[in-house]
């Protein structure tokens, strides 16, 4: 069973069709990244599979379970996890306030611990009863990868969850992914970021234009001319 | 459940003994005050009860209602209509009524208009407001423009005692489900931002209805108690638009979003408007001077007055006086916490 299926997904806003027909497959475990140009319809991917907005046409399978059409709350519940483009903290609520917030639709009772678990394990304590709304840029990614842990999904979707972050917190980040994994959890990841691909995805989907135009390891990403001249580009002469 | 940081022993000490002095003060005012004093914290109890039902869709939820003055009505209406010759409903049994009644209401209206957003949500409960003050005016089991009256009791301290008792009800249930259990974390979510708390499998929707129910569920009671006080009730007086004008300003006065702002906000503004008032008579003279105050509060305490509490402890003075380390600046209960250390 896969973590994740879509097929034939589409999403049009008005004449222009975002999302044009996009099928994949994710396994348990796996790592995949999902690259391409700015507009080729990564995020909107991600609203599909989340739930945030409806597709046009096509299905989603999570877990074995067709969730098309479901609303966010139902998917989020089934075991996904996601980071947005941009961060999204309560920033009316202290850090700690944000994890417990993220716990209130599983176990509550052991919250309060697992959000010192987390506060420790992204190195925050020292930050936990400020604001969010006080945090650095990089910061309130860091907290909003901490809500996910709060809430043990599945399948986490991370959409640039590095981008802004300094080289410190990056690599708290990536470890905690990498730890993530090793218990089992499935990733989708857009990254702009591609030493960051490099490092810790095993497949990568490159995107343009809404359409999935290539499909491979690293290497053989970077050896496509498609997607060299539609998103990575060619080195100076 | 509530989980917080360290806070130092001494400010929950202090907290404690601010909430006993003001129980004991609240609770023995008719023994040691005239009756016109007693009426005037009849009218604080009320207003801070509705400022803080208001405050739970407005600050909490972040849904600014124009419209909350229905339920406050819808109370006044189910406690008079039920206690008239012929039904003569003992009066605490109308209250319940009032209450199941206007989060019936809130139920069926909340549910196509909570899918609006900010003004358009406004709008929309202002008019569904003003749409029952017409319909109240239309029909004849609630008097039409010529109201009701509720049998006659002189118990001025009756009215207070009952007041304060569903105030400060009001208050405990705010407390206990919003500042100390999950549920609260889910309205604060959704208010903050309703995408991230879907994406955290909170059902936004079935949140904002049970907020929305609850803030028109507690303002009804205030309503009943009301009508019994008052003794005659028609739409001009008890579905008047300037109900929730005073619900809303208080509340952003005293502090938005916060367990006593309203309290605060209903206290300042009614004494201070009741004190205006004998002193100046209804002129505009007094409305200029509320005005100003309420410019002042926007202008240097967008917090609203909670806001002193974090300032005043960065005062010397006080930090002497409650033993405050450097730096310390909130975290007793009273105005946002602005303590910890930055990265």
């Amino acid at each position: 069973m896969n973590a994740l299926a879509v097929s034939d997904l589409k999403r049009s806003f008005g004449g222009i069709q975002a999302v044009a027909g996009v099928s994949f497959d994710v396994a348990v475990k796996e790592i995949v990244g999902i690259i391409g140009p700015n507009g080729s319809g990564k995020s909107t991917l991600f609203n599909l599979l989340s739930g945030a907005i409806p597709p046009s046409s096509g299905t989603i399978s999570l877990l074995g379970k067709d969730v098309t059409h479901q609303p966010a709350y139902r998917i989020a519940r089934q075991g996904l996890g996601r980071t947005f483009q941009i961060p999204t903290p309560f920033i009316n609520m202290t850090v700690r306030e944000n994890l417990l917030a993220a716990a209130v639709e599983g176990e509550w009772q052991s919250a309060g611990s697992r959000a010192e678990e987390v506060l420790d394990a992204l190195e925050i304590s020292h930050i936990a009863d400020d604001l969010a709304a006080t945090l650095s840029g990089g910061q309130q990614r860091l907290l909003e990868f901490g809500r996910i842990q709060m809430r043990d999904p599945q399948i986490i979707l991370l959409d640039e969850v590095t981008a802004g972050v300094n080289p410190r917190l990056r690599q708290i980040i990536l470890g905690r992914v990498r730890d993530l994994r090793e218990r089992g959890k499935t990733f989708l990841v857009i990254e702009h970021d591609m030493e960051l691909v490099r490092t810790i995805c095993e497949r990568i989907i490159v995107m343009d234009a809404g359409e999935i135009v290539f499909e491979g390891t690293f290497e053989e990403v970077a050896r496509n001319e498609r997607v060299v001249d539609a998103y990575l580009g060619r080195p100076e002469a | 459940m509530r989980m917080q940081g360290a806070k130092p022993k001494r400010q929950a000490a202090v907290n404690v003994f601010f909430l006993i002095v003001l129980v004991v003060f609240l609770a023995t005012l008719p023994l040691w005050t005239d009756d016109y004093w007693v009426r005037v914290w009849t009218g604080v109890a009320m207003w801070a009860g509705l400022a803080a039902s208001w405050n739970i869709i407005g600050g909490y939820a972040g849904y600014i209602s124009f419209g909350q003055v229905a339920f406050f009505g819808i109370g006044a209406y189910a406690t008079a209509i039920l206690m008239q010759p012929g039904l003569d409903w003992n009066f605490f049994l109308t209250l319940p009524v009032g209450a199941v009644v206007a989060g019936l209401f809130a139920l069926v209206v909340g549910w196509p208009t909570l899918r609006l957003r900010g003004a358009y949500f406004a709008i929309a409960t202002w008019a569904l407001a003003e749409a029952l003050a017409q319909l109240v005016n239309a029909v004849d089991f609630t008097g039409g423009s010529f109201g009701l009256s509720t049998p006659g009791n002189a118990e001025t301290d009756f009215f207070y005692y009952a007041m304060l008792i569903a105030s400060a009800a009001i208050y405990l249930i705010i407390f206990l489900l919003l500042e100390r259990s999950r549920f609260g974390y889910k309205v604060k979510a959704v208010r903050d931002n309703e995408a991230a708390a879907q994406s955290l499998g909170i059902n936004t929707t079935a949140v904002k209805l049970q907020a929305f129910v609850l803030s028109a569920a507690l303002p009804a009671v205030l309503g009943g108690i009301d009508a019994y006080w008052i003794t005659f009730i028609n739409p001009q007086s008890a579905l008047a638009g300037d109900i929730t004008d005073q619900m809303v300003v208080m509340s952003l006065v005293g502090g938005l979003g916060h367990l006593w702002g309203p309290a605060i906000g209903a206290a300042v503004l009614y004494l201070a408007s009741t004190l205006l008032n004998a002193k100046f008579g209804s002129s505009t003279g007094y409305i200029a001077m509320i005005g100003a105050l309420l410019a002042l509060v926007v202008l240097f305490l967008p917090d609203g007055l909670v806001g002193l509490v974090p300032r005043a402890r960065n005062m010397k003075l006080v930090r002497q006086m409650l033993r405050l380390p450097e730096g310390h600046a909130g975290g007793a209960g009273l105005g946002p916490d602005t303590s910890g250390d930055r990265q």
